[in-house]
């Protein structure tokens, strides 16, 4: 066990600079074009455009050590906006589920950013009880088609999305879990429904997707029918790690810092407040430990394991600590917090700061509510059964 | 000892929390928030004629000449409601800063208004760099023959954008951070120099910033004595702390209860989740700091009625538990509601945007912890 970078590692390091430096973007030139040669760009250098995937698929195949550097060194820098739907949360079922035909139809787009995918699976009805679901999917007596109808909730940026990857039900039989369904629909097309729901933050990302006898080519469907919720299962943990944004958080923290030493009070700064600095303090402890109980987990899955309960773990860390940092940054606002809209009143960081703390409150929420993540660790890791009542 | 309120309390409460029932659903709160003045004129004259208004206003000047348990009383039913008209910004704190510090001939001329509803008030005390120090003023009001000339930059203003007059804290002398040396005067706000710039709070509130540009104010408009202002400054800050404590208890109460009601009705994994401990536990734990927060409330409220000696101890207790537990209560109703609890079609988050900002107003959680501590 050591924890030092070897001079290849160094080297890489190095590299990935030089490239974030080389390609940073350069005030008043055009940002799509930027974005999308940015990515070309990354793509030269080997897979950098898909650093997660798969070398067999074009990824980079990186040791841990070197998703950690490039975590840690694209924290800290600009980069393009990206999403991770079909990226990160579609593409590995793909890999793994989907047939060589939808590889070939579906990854290519994905990785040149030229289509964004959203997530159709939460329901009014079926939210931390996910195998709940109820938006069923008829299959046509000629085997051709299924008719799919239901409503699905919380779909972060559906009404930007061209496609939807979704959870249906195709049986009632049996357990919840089986009967489940996935399927590749097209966004864009009649029966298909965006309606924005508006967050506490008070900014539009989530929606509900209402569909209405949508007709899907049998060609779209992943895998085997009534399969879908062990393809989803798999996705939902590739989902959790991605969530937890260490290295943005201690680059965050970095951030908050530096926002309170410009905070007067008394005759010197929020920086100087032993209890403030007490509560970044603390904050940095937990993300030390998180960030190396990310590195271990980096470190088992490039032995081949697939992400398993500790994703549960750096969810529930990782999501909490970006709501500390939130609260933080609200406490550093004073007075100003308090402040809405765009008027410009107080710290520039206030004005973003109320917002970017009521948005935090989801983060514990979506992508497996943390109570349910518990679950998860006390069921999977600690082996915990329920007892049957006597 | 008795924790009983009077008839003439009961009275009251009763009238308030009808009050609230009829004129505070949901959606009618959100539709007066979106009006530029960001509450209802119709609720005001209402609040004036139940005599609300006038609740802490000296008998003589036609109030009703009742004390902090008669405002908790008003606050706490406010709180269950989001009510949004300006009754802390200009009966408990304007109203009490005349009643106070005002001469007799100030009182007779601006109290009566403010009883009826004519009258609206408000209290500019923070400003830029203040953070949550009072006494950290650079406003200054400068001595010119009969009058004053006031010039700087007051914050975060309640409703200044209605008001017709401005209770102002200034420095008459000494350095930034000194107690001595402040003195309150009452402006006009539609005075030559005085310049209103109003936007919305994160609770649908409407607040201020304010420059003034020498600004005239007769001496016959200070507030207290010149140079000694703070203590006024600190009871008024100290009366604000009282009521806001006292209306996050309102919102408390609500939050608690929809989370009961909510995890009761909401099944998942073919169980209400209130059949879950943990939630249970939560939610126990919800109840147990909201009851905790109103013992501190009833305890710094008696406390300062009675003058003991122990009353701005508690007063900072108060506002540091009501700062923090708010929050975790808010934290958590939002949490067990999942979704529905992070959008704006549930009340419950308006709940805890209003605790949100309650924390920042008059000292935040931290600012009273250290006071207690020192």
């Amino acid at each position: 066990m050591d924890i030092d970078l070897s001079s290849t590692d160094l080297a890489f390091q190095q590299d990935v600079r030089n490239f974030l430096a080389t390609n940073a973007y350069k005030n008043g030139t055009d940002y799509a074009e930027w974005r999308l040669n940015w990515f070309k760009q990354a793509r030269e250098k080997g897979g950098w455009d898909v650093t997660k995937w798969p070398e067999n698929f074009g990824g980079p195949g990186w040791s841990p050590t070197q998703h950690f550097i490039w975590e840690q060194e694209t924290a800290v820098a600009q980069t393009p906006w990206d999403l991770p739907f079909g990226l990160s949360m579609l593409a590995p079922v793909l890999m793994t589920y989907g047939n060589e035909e939808q590889q070939n139809r579906f990854l290519p787009d994905i990785r040149d950013r030229r289509v964004n995918w959203c997530q159709g699976y939460s329901e009014t009805n079926a939210g931390s009880d996910l195998a709940n679901l109820k938006t069923k999917a008829v299959l046509s007596e000629d085997g051709t088609h299924y008719t799919v109808t239901g409503t699905k909730i919380w779909t972060t940026l559906a009404h930007i999305a061209d496609w939807i990857f979704c959870l249906t039900r195709t049986s009632d039989s049996g357990k919840k879990q089986e009967g489940i369904t996935f399927l590749l629909i097209p966004m864009k097309q009649a029966g298909i429904e965006v309606k924005p729901i508006i967050t506490l933050g008070g900014s539009h990302t989530v929606n509900m997707v209402h569909l209405t006898d949508v007709k899907v080519p049998v060609e779209n469907r992943v895998g085997a029918e009534g399969k879908g919720w062990g393809y989803a299962k798999g996705l939902l943990a590739h989902e959790r790690t991605g969530l937890a944004g260490i290295s943005k958080s201690l680059a965050a923290l970095e951030n908050l810092r530096k926002q309170a030493s410009e905070v007067k009070r008394g005759n010197g700064t929020l920086l100087d407040d032993p209890n403030y600095r007490a509560k970044l303090a603390e904050l940095e402890i937990d993300l030390l430990a998180t960030e190396f109980t990310e590195l271990r987990s980096l470190a088992s899955a490039a032995n081949g394991a697939e992400p398993g309960p500790e994703s549960s773990i750096l969810k529930l860390k990782g999501t909490e600590i970006q709501q500390r940092i939130q609260k933080l940054t609200v406490e550093a606002g004073g007075i100003y917090s308090a402040a809405w809209g765009p008027m410009p009143v107080g710290h520039l960081f206030a004005r973003g700061g109320m917002s970017g703390y009521l948005s935090s409150r989801a983060y514990t929420i979506y992508g497996g509510a943390s109570e349910v993540q518990r679950d998860v660790i006390a069921k999977n890791v600690l082996g915990i059964k329920k007892s049957q009542s006597k | 000892m008795n924790f009983d309120i009077s008839s003439e309390q009961q009275i009251l409460q009763d009238s308030v929390d009808r009050f609230v029932q009829d004129h505070y659903e949901l959606d009618k709160r959100q539709l007066l928030v979106l009006t530029k003045q960001g509450f209802s004129n119709e609720n005001w004259q209402t609040m004036a004629e139940l005599g609300w208004l006038g609740v802490s206003v000296p008998e003589a000047h036609g109030g009703f000449g009742g004390n902090e348990i008669d405002t908790m009383i008003l606050m706490e039913a406010f709180g269950k409601g989001l009510v949004l008209e300006p009754f802390l910004a200009s009966t408990v704190l304007g109203a009490k800063a005349i009643a106070d510090g005002g001469s007799e001939a100030l009182k007779t001329e601006m109290l009566p208004g403010v009883v009826n509803g004519s009258r609206q008030l408000t209290f500019a005390y923070a400003e830029a760099q203040s953070r949550f120090d009072l006494e950290d003023i650079i406003t200054h009001a400068k001595s010119d023959a009969d009058d004053y000339v006031i010039n700087g930059h007051k914050s975060m203003v309640l409703h200044a954008g209605s008001a017709q007059q401005i209770v102002v804290s200034t420095r008459t002398s000494g350095g930034q951070t000194e107690k001595a040396g402040i003195s309150l005067f009452l402006i006009d706000a539609d005075a030559t120099g005085v310049e209103i710039t109003s936007f919305p709070t994160v609770d649908g509130q409407q607040a201020s910033e304010i420059k003034l540009n020498g600004v005239k104010v007769s001496s016959s408009r200070l507030l207290g004595e010149v140079d000694e202002g703070y203590e006024l400054l600190n009871a008024l800050a100290t009366a604000g702390i009282l009521a806001l404590a006292a209306e996050a208890v309102g919102a408390m109460e609500i939050l608690y209860k929809d989370t009961v009601a909510y995890t009761q009705e909401r099944e998942q994994f073919d169980h209400a989740l209130s059949d879950f401990q943990v939630l249970q536990h939560r939610m126990v734990d919800m109840f147990m700091e909201y009851e905790q927060c109103k013992s501190l409330l009833y305890r710094a409220t008696l406390e300062v009625v009675q003058n003991s000696s122990g009353a701005q101890r508690s007063v900072h207790a108060l506002k540091y538990y009501v700062g923090k537990m708010g929050t975790f209560i808010g934290e958590n109703a939002v949490q067990l509601h999942g979704g529905m609890g992070t959008t704006e079609e549930l009340r419950i988050g308006h709940y805890f945007k209003r605790l949100l900002v309650i924390d920042a107003q008059f000292g935040n959680s931290d600012h009273h912890l250290a006071l207690f501590a020192a």
